[in-house]
């Protein structure tokens, strides 16, 4: 594995990143990433609010009309999170807390394919109130994108080593 | 206005050394936490007033605008959750904010996005309240909508460039 990484931290790609002075390298890919999660946990927390019985007077079809604004924070996050990988592969990837923010993502993703059958396909959704199973999921939507969120915080806090060499 | 600015919080390099202070610093995990709950502040206010932004500017024009109006407690929370983590990093470490150009046009932008506020409940208020499921938001609230997004998108720049100045 080790190898693996030393071959991806020499790429241009991952030296320019890594260790350009210009801000337009690791500070912006830092920014893009935390400018994405503003959007993703944002408006997650924010729709599933909704299914939770915020604003009732909202549609539950028209608060689904928010998704696109969740989505491209999503993908923003899935580019500048693939630099920053890139950039320093070995601090990513032989850190176990890394591993738990990946789980929680595939489970966010997971846990909205079901909340997205279960309420926002429904074509009655609006006609009565969300069932119990619905509100479960949204409430766990919330909680998977801000573990998301947090652990990937503390990476900054539990890395073992920057480079394969270390 | 910057040097103005710089020794008029010099004054309060104090409050690093005060008790708050010595547990943030001397504590592993109050660091990491804070910063968690200021991710958080900022996401509830984005997502709160990022939406209400994106609806003056056309997106999911189903809903009536004025509806939207009840997450703004929920952006309000967050952002008083960052007011108060921003407060204690400052007390916490103040020699890194007081000479950081980043720190002071981060606090610039929350002033002006604030501002930008109050010109919507001047100027533009009453029409939005009048906006219906499909309405376009008048001009005025659409500029002042996509001034707020840019401005809070600065602001989160403008952080996340702090320990790089």
């Amino acid at each position: 594995m080790t190898s693996y990484l030393a071959w991806i931290e020499q790429t241009a790609l991952s030296v320019w990143i890594r260790e350009s002075p210009s801000y337009l390298a690791f500070p912006a890919v830092l920014i893009l990433h935390t400018v994405g999660m503003a959007f993703l946990v944002g408006t997650a927390v924010a729709v599933n609010l909704r299914v939770l019985g915020l604003a009732r007077n909202i549609p539950i079809s028209a608060i689904a009309r928010f998704f696109p604004a969740m989505w491209v924070g999503f993908w923003l996050n899935v580019l500048s999170g693939v630099a920053l990988v890139i950039a320093t592969p070995a601090k990513a990837l032989t850190n176990w807390v890394f591993y738990v923010k990946l789980g929680l993502i595939l489970l966010a993703l997971l846990n909205g394919r079901v909340l997205q059958n279960q309420v926002f396909n429904d074509p009655a959704v609006d006609e009565k109130p969300v069932s119990t199973k619905g509100k479960v999921l949204a409430a766990t939507s919330i909680l998977l994108w801000v573990g998301a969120m947090i652990t990937g915080r503390l990476l900054a806090y539990t890395y073992v080593r920057i480079l394969s060499g270390d | 206005m910057f040097e103005a600015l710089q020794s008029w919080l010099e004054g309060v390099r104090w409050l690093g050394d005060t008790r708050v202070a010595e547990f943030v610093n001397d504590s592993f995990w109050a660091w990491p936490v804070l910063e968690d709950v200021h991710f958080l502040g900022l996401s509830l206010l984005v997502g709160a007033i990022g939406l209400l932004d994106l609806r003056m500017l056309g997106l999911a024009k189903a809903i009536p605008a004025a509806a939207l109006h009840r997450f703004v407690p929920v952006g309000i929370a967050g952002f008083l959750l960052c007011l108060v983590t921003g407060a204690l990093f400052f007390t916490s470490k103040p020699a890194l904010y007081i000479h950081n150009p980043a720190f002071y046009l981060k606090m610039l932008f929350i002033v002006l996005a604030g501002l930008n506020v109050m010109v919507f409940y001047l100027v533009a208020f009453r029409d939005v309240e009048r906006m219906g499921p499909g309405d376009s938001a008048p001009v005025a609230a659409k500029a002042i909508g996509a001034i707020s997004l840019i401005l809070w998108v600065g602001v989160i720049c403008f952080g996340r460039l702090l320990p790089f100045i």
